[in-house]
């Protein structure tokens, strides 16, 4: 399964599931695959935040990163 | 993933505590952290009544975190006569990003019907921050000029407000990232120093009669788990960097705890509980130490070490370009 990972303002990766270490992938291994942790970042599957430790079960999801400034 | 403690959809997990969370089971921790925060800082004073209610100035930026703190002591005071919340709002003098910004402070303090008070760096001042980058008189950052403009005025309208408490909305990842770069530069009467500015409970803290106490209540939660409060509430927080933001060693120490977080989750957490402590002995090392030497600035009056204070200098600096 092929996964369109849209990030905010910034770009769009698509990421081949196959081809990512594990067998069941979740939303940390896509994040991991662009670079980007868990902690800096926000999952959004159909706009609801989501655990980034599920299991990818959808083939788009949002992104949103973290705005510094308090 | 199911919600550990209802089995709704779980829109989160902390993997520090393991907890998956739903939205109603996340609002509820991330408030009862701040709450219990208030509570371990000691932050309401005993001889506090309706007859003698605190007053305390949150230092309210438009952005995610001023904004939740807002918000959740808002709702938990709201019907408490002994507190009494002021916000306060700084323009900086930075075109786009801060109008903006301010327009998400009115719009949350029009809603929660709080006492809202804005300055600026050109009214207090006479300068702007977009000026003064361009200028760079001390080949300084950005943030080196602002964050002493912006202490100042927090400090004096504090004061002026008759303040008890001045709140500001750190987060865990900036409080753990302070605590790392203090103790990376070796600099242990900076944690003396910090303990007793903000970090200690009321109680443990010697009493400093020149400056009003700070106090951060959202030290305990995640930046991403602030955002995610925001989010989830819809709050009016302005989601946009400043545009002359460059911390480049912040940035350098924030990489470095997000990699350590997630192969060592909870180590946010522990750092800032060991810093904490270390920074309570600091504080008996190095009490007196500057005590003596607080002196009035020449020009504005305000407490400094210094014949002229450190916003003076830059000031003078600034208007001999």
């Amino acid at each position: 399964m092929r996964v369109t990972v849209d990030v905010t303002g910034e770009g769009v990766h698509e990421i081949d599931l196959e081809r990512l270490e594990s067998a069941s992938p979740t939303y940390a291994d896509l994040l991991a695959r662009i670079e980007l942790s868990p902690h800096e970042v926000s999952v959004l599957v159909d706009g609801r935040p989501v655990p980034e430790d599920a299991p990818v079960e959808v083939e788009q999801i949002t992104v949103l990163r973290l705005i510094k400034g308090g | 993933m199911e919600c550990d403690r209802c089995g709704a959809d779980a829109v989160m997990h902390a993997a520090y505590s393991g907890a998956h969370l739903c939205e109603e089971h996340f609002r509820e921790s991330l408030e009862r952290r701040v709450r219990r925060r208030v509570r371990r800082d000691d932050l309401v004073p005993k001889d506090a009544s309706p007859a003698n209610p605190q007053t305390w100035v949150i230092g309210l930026s438009g952005g995610k975190d001023s904004i939740v703190l807002t918000q959740v002591l808002s709702e938990t005071f709201a019907e408490d006569p002994r507190i009494e919340l002021v916000c306060l709002t700084i323009h900086e003098g930075i075109e786009g990003y801060r109008d903006r910004s301010l327009e998400a402070c009115l719009d949350l303090t029009e809603t929660l019907d709080l006492r809202h008070e804005v300055v600026s760096y050109e009214d207090e001042f006479g300068v702007r921050m977009d000026d003064v980058v361009e200028d760079d008189p001390e080949n300084m950052a950005a943030c080196a000029y602002c964050g002493v403009f912006r202490r100042d005025v927090l400090s004096r309208y504090a004061e002026a407000f008759d303040a008890d408490l001045l709140l500001t909305g750190h987060n865990l990842d900036d409080e753990a990232q302070s605590a790392l770069m203090n103790f990376l530069e070796g600099d242990v009467s900076q944690m003396a120093k910090h303990f007793e500015a903000s970090l200690g409970p009321l109680s443990e803290r010697r009493a400093q009669e020149e400056f009003v106490p700070r106090a951060k209540p959202l030290r305990d939660v995640p930046e991403k788990e602030v955002a995610l409060y925001a989010h989830l509430r819809d709050l009016p927080a302005h989601i946009s960097e400043c545009p002359h933001s460059s911390e480049a060693y912040r940035g350098e120490i924030q990489r470095l705890l997000y990699g350590l977080e997630e192969n060592h989750p909870g180590t946010r957490h522990s750092i800032l509980s060991g810093y904490e402590e270390l920074a309570r002995l600091a504080t008996d090392r190095y009490h007196g130490d500057d005590h003596a030497e607080l002196r009035e600035c020449v020009e504005c009056g305000s407490t400094t070490t210094q014949e002229r204070c450190r916003k003076c200098s830059l000031l003078e600096s600034i208007r001999a370009v």
